[in-house]
């Protein structure tokens, strides 16, 4: 009998123990929410909404696609520069405004994209390359890419996609907003996928999955490949929000994009976590730039604070991360 | 003729570095038989069975799966062609279910999507075939992090069952089962061989060789030795062949002395509850009972790694209050840890470095400076105290065989002169001989004046190698055991204390002045 509760007691610590690190994001959004509701007036207003999910959408979608690589034990440190490479493809392409380019050079974004990712995967999977290193590298490969491609900011983007992604349906939902619950669905299906269980499999204990007939070589250059297409999504989100190309577009969207997803409660050695964490770290660390913005802050501070702002939020969802962690780890060894 | 047999492996080598792992091994096995393959540590059982399951890919040498060449390159291909594997690491994701990890890498799906109903369906079965083996319940949706070692090895024998194997691989796969959990597996092991699937066994416990086994092929020395029908072979001969020239137990002299050295005073820990015992300088103190009844966590206690309730814990006459392992070492406490794997060692580093690494401190030159010819000589004088067989210094650890890196993480203890050993069933999994030598090992740590606690799931261990046994049951000590009375035969029903209360307090009521008399807890 005295099992029995014990047992009980377990997997009801468990459940809590899996939402902390949600419970910790949820929070944190909530807060951040409120304070920007407070702070920028026309916050719930049409305007606000596309303005804010405007920004969120690009990063946000970064972090996804970073999410779907540090789940499979990578990480990838070039993600920014695919995303200004891929942008600057479709840009070029595009130039001149004619609307029945749009299809061909966005898929040819995509397909930039996606062979940035193929190359990183390569490089980390088949020939083992430690991913710091090996993402570290070939961002510069990209970056370089990206300025032969267009070496200076110019290029306009077809008014179909600026002015498709300021609309706004049933007055509070803008464009973005929707294409962010899409992505979130595309990822609920590629986690209802294998693949989407071997991301975390492979993230989780390499070793095991391996031993357990998971591919994880191909699982691996899949994150990568997968990842690099995501963020050539984000690269033709960033195109449609500032209506013109930038050789430096996405390039610092890396380490934002690692932030957002820490911040979401994603464990940055792999095998926890989940895009949906990501988008609401994306959505969290954009307001909180916002914030700074709107408090009045003076310019040259503004860096400064950012930065000790998004050390609180990511010391916040670590800490209860981490405790939920080793509650579970100390608890394993008394069962 | 040969070539009629279901599985059969031929002129397998395989090296690892300067260590010959396989010599040419042949093997052979028919489908429907439960087939033990013996050997000391080290004798290549283990990576011929890895060859076979495709984790290891052999220099040389042919594997036939019913007529038909197999040339697995991964795990994959074996799978593919029926074969699975328990092995003694275990092959299971912390942070998944235990259903998500039964159907790894087998996921079902539905319109490309993963059905979790019918992987349900499809696990479920086993789970419920084991529940006994699991206390009872039914663990579908628990983590396997939260599981323990014995329930996690079960998850893993399921994990296997679920891709109905034709040849299935259970390597050393009884060592952290309880014995209930044993005989529920034995149950499907036999049901499993009526159904014509072949079954490899590898375990260092004659008695289940006896209990389950209908044939046994004997490795030495990364080859073949022999293969025979268990029940033509009388029990000597089998010891004979697994043990090889060595004596199997050499009866130890007590190096106990009248100084008491540790003297614990109503330590609570974790599970344990009240523990009240003294050990001598250079007594070795067994703490026996049934898996899990708290000698882990006494271990852990003391060394500083689980932090105390309550009570006292004095050396030498002095308080000791280790709040960290780092205080612990400094006041010469040792631990041995039962996962030598995640605890023990650091297996990509050089043997060198394992051996020098919790004594590195007081050779270094003004704390500082290490000489790489001061640390060699120190480690070559422990690598022969404890008669390590090795490539050489440089070479990884996890390049040794399980018994010899075992050997170092005892060995390792040596150059810092340990006042208390602790040990957690340090010979989990190593075979006789390998075992043997570490008694000496642990019985040389104690004549050397040090103070030896020492946990064990097999009793036997404990028999051999201990003065005193304190006896452990959900967290008590409720007896302890010397001198004549120290058997296997006590030592169990002592374990089962609640079951047979009766005589459990008949016992201790004989036993002279136990200072933790049993608490009895109504179940």
């Amino acid at each position: 009998m005295n099992t029995l509760t014990a047992r009980a007691g377990t997997s009801v610590s468990n459940l809590t123990r899996a939402r902390m690190p949600m419970v910790a994001t949820t929070v944190l959004l909530i807060v951040t929410v409120t304070a920007a509701a407070t702070l920028q007036g026309n916050f719930f207003t049409p305007y606000g909404m596309t303005a804010n999910f405007a920004t969120i959408l690009p990063i946000a979608t970064v972090a996804v696609a970073q999410t779907i690589i540090v789940l499979s034990g990578g990480i990838d440190l070039s993600i920014g520069t695919i995303v200004t490479l891929s942008s600057v493809v479709t840009v070029r392409l595009m130039d001149g405004g004619d609307p029945s380019q749009v299809p061909l050079a966005l898929a040819a974004g995509l397909a930039t994209g996606a062979a940035c990712g193929l190359f990183n995967g390569l490089l980390v999977a088949v020939l083992r390359l430690q991913p710091i290193v090996a993402t570290f590298a070939t961002s510069f490969v990209f970056g370089g890419v990206a300025l032969l491609v267009l070496s200076s900011p110019g290029g306009t983007v077809p008014a179909v996609l600026t002015g498709g992604y300021r609309q706004v349906f049933a007055y509070l939902v803008p464009v973005p907003a929707l294409l962010l619950l899409v992505l979130w669905l595309a990822w609920r299906l590629l986690r209802a996928q294998r693949i989407g269980q071997y991301l975390y499999a492979v993230g989780g204990n390499a070793g095991a999955s391996y031993a357990s007939a998971v591919p994880v070589t191909w699982v691996r250059v899949f994150a990568y490949t997968a990842g690099g297409t995501v963020a050539a999504l984000a690269g033709v989100a960033l195109l449609a929000n500032s209506g013109s190309g930038d050789p430096f577009i996405g390039n610092e969207l890396t380490l934002g994009s690692i932030a957002a997803l820490v911040i979401g409660g994603t464990r940055l050695r792999g095998g926890a976590g989940g895009a949906g964490g990501s988008i609401l770290g994306a959505i969290i660390l954009t307001l909180i730039q916002n914030l700074v913005f709107f408090a009045g802050v003076p310019t040259n501070a503004r860096e400064l604070v950012n930065g000790a702002i998004i050390i609180i939020a990511i010391a916040l969802a670590g800490l209860l991360t981490a405790r939920s962690e080793r509650a579970g780890r100390s608890e394993g060894r008394t069962a | 003729m040969a070539s009629t047999a279901f599985l059969e492996m031929t002129g397998v080598r395989k090296r690892y570095g300067g260590v010959t792992a396989l010599d040419g091994a042949d093997f052979a096995a028919e489908a429907g038989t439960v087939h033990a393959v013996l050997g000391p540590n080290g004798s290549g059982k283990s990576t011929l069975l890895k060859v076979l399951t495709g984790v290891v890919a052999p220099d040389e040498g042919e594997v036939r799966l019913n007529g038909r060449a197999l040339r697995p390159r991964g795990p994959r291909d074996t799978a593919e062609a029926g074969i699975s594997a328990v092995y003694q690491e275990l092959s299971l994701i912390d942070d998944f279910s235990v259903l998500d990890n039964l159907v790894l890498g087998v996921e079902p799906r539905k319109r490309g999507v993963r059905d979790r109903a019918a992987a349900r369906r499809l696990a479920l079965p086993w789970l419920e075939r084991f529940a006994e083996a699991f206390g009872g319940r039914v663990p579908v949706d628990e983590r396997v992090a939260d599981l323990d070692p014995g329930e996690r090895q079960v998850v893993e024998v399921c994990k296997a069952l679920v891709r109905q194997p034709r040849v299935l691989v259970l390597d050393e796969a009884t060592a952290s089962l309880r014995r209930r959990q044993v005989e529920v597996l034995f149950d499907v092991v036999r049901e499993l061989r009526e159904s014509g699937v072949l079954v490899l066994f590898i375990t260092h416990r004659l008695a289940e060789i006896l209990a389950v086994c209908d044939r046994a092929t004997i490795m030495r020395n990364g080859s073949d030795i022999r293969t025979v029908t268990i029940a033509e072979v009388p029990e000597r001969d089998l010891v004979e062949l697994m043990v090889g020239e060595l004596a199997a137990a050499e009866s130890t002299e007590s190096s106990a002395t009248d100084e008491v050295r540790l003297d614990v005073d109503g330590l609570s820990a974790g599970r344990l509850h009240d523990a009240t015992f003294q050990v001598r300088a250079g007594e070795v103190l067994g703490l026996g009972g049934l898996q899990g009844q708290g000698q882990s966590h006494l271990l852990s206690a003391l060394f500083g790694a689980l932090k105390p309730r309550a009570g006292t814990i004095t050396l030498d006459g002095e308080t000791v209050q280790s709040r960290s392992p780092k205080q612990a070492v400094r006041a010469k406490i040792a631990y041995v840890p039962g996962d030598r794997g995640s605890q023990g060692l650091a297996l990509g580093r050089p043997i060198l470095e394992n051996f020098a690494l919790p004594s590195a401190g007081r050779r270094a030159w003004l704390g500082i400076g290490l000489s790489r010819k001061r640390e060699l000589a120190a480690a070559r004088a422990v690598a022969e105290r404890i008669s390590t067989r090795y490539g050489s210094l440089d070479d990884p650890v996890s390049t040794l065989s399980g018994g010899n890196q075992q050997k170092i993480v005892v060995g390792k203890w040596f150059p810092t002169e340990p006042r208390v050993v602790l040990m957690d069933d340090p010979a989990k999994g190593i075979d006789v001989r390998a075992k043997a030598e570490l008694f000496h090992v642990v019985r040389e740590l104690a004549a050397s004046g040090a103070a030896v606690l020492i946990s064990a799931s097999d009793d036997r261990e404990l028999v051999e190698l201990c003065d005193r046994v304190l006896v452990l049951f959900e967290g008590r000590i409720v007896d302890e055991v010397e001198g004549d009375r120290l058997t296997e035969e006590t030592l169990v029903s002592s374990a089962m204390h609640i079951t047979e209360a009766d005589r459990a307090v008949a016992t201790t009521a004989t036993a002279d002045t136990d200072p933790a008399a049993p608490e009895r807890e109504d179940s």
